[in-house]
């Protein structure tokens, strides 16, 4: 049987860990589409109901892309929010249209026992065995955090580099590695090698820097195209950058129910798939000392839309400003720049002032 | 605990019950379990234009128009009672979710509200941590300071009541599709619907047309949960279920679909187009109700559907 190429939405970097897994797992081919760009979202914003939030565009025409660059396969994972419910329809408008692809829908398969998991993975390979599933999904794992990892250092640090793309050279490499990776001792090794060069690169940061912590809907906050690259943009202006929402965070290190017992004087209960990892994420930026939180999100977005009252009043409890922007196929980046830039001047100013 | 001593001095205490969202379905069962443990309950009335600015001045601008209205509703409440109740359901099952924000309700009015001073009462139903509905009225009445007991019977006796009238209600609307005349399904959340400001006025107008209207919501429950599947297998909000399950069900009977949707509606967003999609040819208009007040946009829309079904019921073209 020829080997099955297989694809899924582009969506951050992690495109690369399941590259890794779809290879070394499942033996077949994976298809990485190319970098999201303005014609993907508009190619998928054509044929997407109109009010249906910014990500399903975007996924959408990335499986376009990807069915274009010679994928047979496409996965689609599940999810809490309307998520979910995109698998279904993105299949329903790419058969329309005429293409031809095999689904794996996992929504489909989220039974809430494991083993369904692992049917629908048997459709790429019928001799997958599940000792071989659980290392390389623990090797991808791997990876994946340290990849969580590594990104949170580079937004951290980025801004106060004394030579101009040191760290961007030094992360485009690490990537690049990660991407070519066949064996966790390729992870583990490219892993070592960035934090030796990122240690080494020079940096002039202040004592007590500008620091601000990005919090949002899951989508738009860890995909860079999705959010016009907001977290460089805010960096390159001197700024310590911080966002706690991540897979690492939110799904391997997450463990809601404590981190409810911290925000509970402002709600009891969870409030949507991401609220409960944001709003504490937020408090804690705010108790910490940061001198602006950004809230970002797709238009429309029914969980973090109503997360905002919330965000509203840890502003209002600890004086920390809040800037929320929300993003669709509409936004331009001239018109974030300028917010963003207004928004740094205003808590510069309220730094030197204090 | 000494909220429940608190309660237990003042039993004739008032429970306020916003007239949006969860109301259209529970009103039976919330007026009959509150009147069954002996409490007194308000109720914030129908919709108007000033519940809609209220609500729309204390709302997220990007929020549906369905939550800016209940936040109307609540505010219009606000010390007036001793309690508002803003339950928060999660799911109901597998595949039986609610939109997230019937999961944040109670959070989303506490934080809007916590300057007021006002008392909320939670009613939390989350079937993936056991909760049932049972348990959560039960919950509901012991933090009212009333037994177990008497809150289990109060909550049998509502739920009797709720099923007899749900059959009364099913049985009436089920004797239109029998009716002679052009049908036409109107497929909307019960609270869109049944709001006095937005969702009866278009019913009343296709009636003025002399069309049949048809609310899908009401309908056999669980037949249309099962019947939705063969429509759109991975849908999970329980409500979009229930209604496409009964437009399936009906489809033969009926001669258009209207699709009646808050602006922005997370579910209806992507199941409007798969109605739009499986139920072709069957027409379908599709209305997005925001806090534009003006009706005669709507009108001539109802009114030129009108006229297309009544076209094709003539025989369309080869006619």
């Amino acid at each position: 049987m020829s080997q099955k190429k297989v694809a899924f939405p582009r969506f951050g970097n992690y495109n690369l860990c399941i590259k890794y897994f779809v290879e070394q797992a499942l033996n077949a081919e994976y298809i990485l589409q190319p970098l999201l760009t303005q014609r993907t979202l508009e190619a998928g914003a054509r044929y997407s109901p109109d009010s249906v939030c910014a990500p399903f565009k975007t996924c959408l025409g990335s499986l376009i892309d990807a069915l274009e660059a010679g994928a047979d396969t496409l996965i689609m994972p599940p999810g809490i929010c309307r998520l979910g419910y995109y698998g279904e329809l993105h299949e329903q408008i790419l058969r329309d249209l005429g293409y031809e692809f095999d689904f794996i829908n996992l929504s489909r398969y989220s039974t809430g026992k494991p083993k369904d998991y692992l049917k629908a993975l048997k459709r790429i390979d019928p001799d997958l065995s599940a000792a071989h599933l659980a290392r390389v999904g623990a090797e991808t794992l791997k990876m994946l955090a340290h990849l969580d990892d590594t990104e949170a250092e580079y937004y951290k640090n980025c801004g106060f580099e004394v030579h101009h793309e040191d760290y961007h050279k030094t992360w485009s490499r690490f990537l690049a590695a990660m991407e070519t990776a066949q064996s966790l001792h390729d992870i583990e090794q490219a892993y070592s090698w960035v934090k030796q060069a990122f240690s080494s690169i020079p940096i002039s940061k202040p004592a007590f820097p500008l620091r601000v912590g990005v919090v949002g809907e899951y989508f738009t906050a860890v995909d860079g195209f999705s959010n016009h690259f907001l977290e460089q943009k805010i960096a390159d202006m001197g700024v310590e950058v911080h966002r706690f929402m991540s897979v690492t965070n939110r799904n391997l290190r997450y463990h809601g129910k404590n981190l409810q017992i911290g925000i509970q004087d402002y709600c009891c209960y969870e409030m949507g798939p991401t609220s409960t990892a944001n709003i504490w994420a937020a408090k804690h930026y705010a108790s910490h000392g940061f001198d602006g939180i950004i809230h970002i999100k797709s238009a429309d977005c029914t969980p973090e839309i109503d997360i905002m009252p919330v965000l509203q009043n840890i502003s209002a409890d600890y004086k920390i400003p809040v800037l929320y922007l929300s993003f669709d196929s509409q936004t331009s980046d001239t018109g974030l720049e300028t917010r963003l830039e207004a928004f740094y001047d205003m808590i510069r100013i309220r730094k030197e002032g204090k | 605990m000494g909220k429940h001593t608190e309660v237990q001095s003042h039993r004739a205490c008032t429970i306020g019950l916003p007239n949006g969202l969860l109301y259209a379905h529970y009103q039976v069962l919330w007026n009959s379990f509150f009147a069954g443990v002996g409490l007194q309950t308000r109720n914030s009335g129908p919709t108007n234009r000033e519940i809609l600015e209220l609500g729309n001045e204390c709302s997220i601008d990007e929020t549906c128009l369905s939550a800016k209205l209940y936040l109307g509703h609540v505010r219009s409440l606000l010390g007036t009672c001793d309690y508002i109740l803003v339950p928060r359901i999660n799911s109901w099952g597998r595949q039986r979710d609610m939109c997230t924000r019937f999961a944040s309700l109670y959070d989303l009015v506490c934080n809007t509200f916590r300057d007021s001073g006002q008392k909320f009462l939670s009613c939390n139903i989350d079937a993936g941590k056991k909760l049932t509905e049972e348990s959560a009225f039960v919950q509901m009445g012991e933090e009212l300071g009333f037994s177990k007991k008497i809150a289990e019977n109060a909550y049998h006796q509502a739920k009797k009541e709720d099923e007899n009238q749900w059959k009364l209600r099913l049985r009436k609307e089920e004797a239109l599709y029998r009716e002679k005349g052009i049908k036409v399904m109107i497929a909307a959340h019960s609270y869109i619907i049944e709001d006095d400001y937005y969702g009866k006025p278009i019913a009343d107008y296709l009636r003025s047309l002399g069309l049949i209207p048809i609310r899908a919501d009401i309908t056999d429950r669980k037949e249309a949960l099962k019947q939705s599947l063969k429509v759109s297998p991975t849908l999970k909000w329980e409500w979009n279920r229930e209604i496409i399950g009964s437009l399936q069900m009906h489809r033969e009977q009926i001669d258009g679909i209207v699709l009646v949707s808050a602006f922005p509606c997370g579910p209806d967003s992507m199941t409007d187009e798969i109605v739009s999609r499986h139920f072709a040819p069957l027409p379908v208009l599709r209305l997005v109700l925001d806090t534009q007040t003006g009706t005669a946009g709507i009108e001539t829309r109802l009114e030129s559907f009108a006229d297309i079904l009544s076209f094709q019921k003539k025989g369309g073209l080869a006619q």
